[in-house]
């Protein structure tokens, strides 16, 4: 099953790291990688995929390699481009799965609705500081993102840097998920938050009930509409 | 009253709505979230929604960095 299965990572950053690995290591078919980012000093706390020897290089490039490393049975396509309204149509073609390692609210917007259009379930994750989030959109079951962070989101990351276990932690918690949500078993946080406060050390898992406000699920999708 | 906000047991004046929990608190964030007894609670009924006593209550600024 993994392996007939095609994956898009949605940026080689502190999450994409982590996940794109374990995925790699599980022996997923085939991943997408897509980033436009090269890989900077400032990275190497969490984004462990990069090491030195990539500063200064494509972020995809860089994953590429360690990926096909890790693991040489995996097709791995690096992408080099940013992830848009106008873009992210080419970018899922064929893809059964999303995994989130976006770093800001817009690109989850465009994957979100691309994912509900498509009818593709995506695992979102965030992280700030010592915390961090990760829940299950699927196009199956409500909520979506945007039930759950309505538009306008927040438009960067306000918090301090991001200590590099907490996107170890939420990538992990992700790819857990992405290995259920392909074979199909266990029990997914479709409908379910789950968060990491790292610097108290609890993690909490909430109900997310639909939530009829929503302009993006609970009305037909208009390609390229703004909330 | 005793509630339990974000894992810290508090004492809140009796009678609150979670619009008035959340000005009681001082929290500012624009995109808070809040969650009572492990239920997602969505901005538009914060106005409905009542704290009782022993509530659960969490107050989450989302995590949007990657
Ligand atoms: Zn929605």
């Amino acid at each position: 099953m993994l392996a007939n299965t095609s994956i898009l990572v949605a940026g080689a950053g502190g999450l994409g790291s982590l996940s794109s690995m374990y995925l790699a290591a599980a022996g997923v078919g085939r991943i997408v990688i897509v980033d436009d980012d090269v890989v900077e000093p400032s990275n190497l706390n969490r984004q462990i995929l990069h090491g030195e020897q990539g500063l200064g290089k494509d972020k995809v490039l860089s994953a590429a390699g360690r990926l096909s490393d890790l693991n040489s049975g995996v097709t791995v396509v690096p992408v080099k481009l940013r992830i848009t309204d106008d873009t992210i149509d080419h970018i899922l073609d064929g893809i059964d799965l999303i995994m989130d390692g976006t770093d800001n609210y817009d690109t989850r917007v465009v994957l979100n609705r691309a994912a509900l259009k498509i009818g593709l379930s995506w695992i979102f994750g965030g992280v700030s500081g010592f915390d961090g989030m990760a829940s299950l959109f699927s196009p199956k079951g409500k909520p979506c993102f945007e039930c759950v962070f309505p538009p306008p989101g927040a438009k960067e990351d306000p918090g301090p840097g991001i200590i590099g276990p907490a996107a170890g932690m939420i990538a992990s918690i992700q790819s857990m998920e992405a290995v259920k949500e392909i074979l199909g078993i266990g029990k997914g946080l479709t409908g379910r938050l789950l968060r990491l406060s790292g610097m108290d050390m609890r993690i909490n898992v909430s109900t997310l009930p639909p939530n009829p406000e929503c302009r993006t699920c609970g009305r037909q999708l208009r390609k390229g509409s703004r909330p | 009253m005793k509630i339990i906000l974000n894992g810290v047991e508090e004492i809140i004046p009796d009678g609150l709505s979670i619009t008035d929990l959340i000005e009681w608190v001082k929290e500012g964030d624009p995109h808070l979230m809040v969650e009572v007894n492990n239920t997602y609670i969505y901005p538009k009924e914060y106005d409905r929604v009542w704290v009782r006593e022993n509530d659960r209550i969490e107050m989450i600024n989302p995590n949007l960095g990657g």
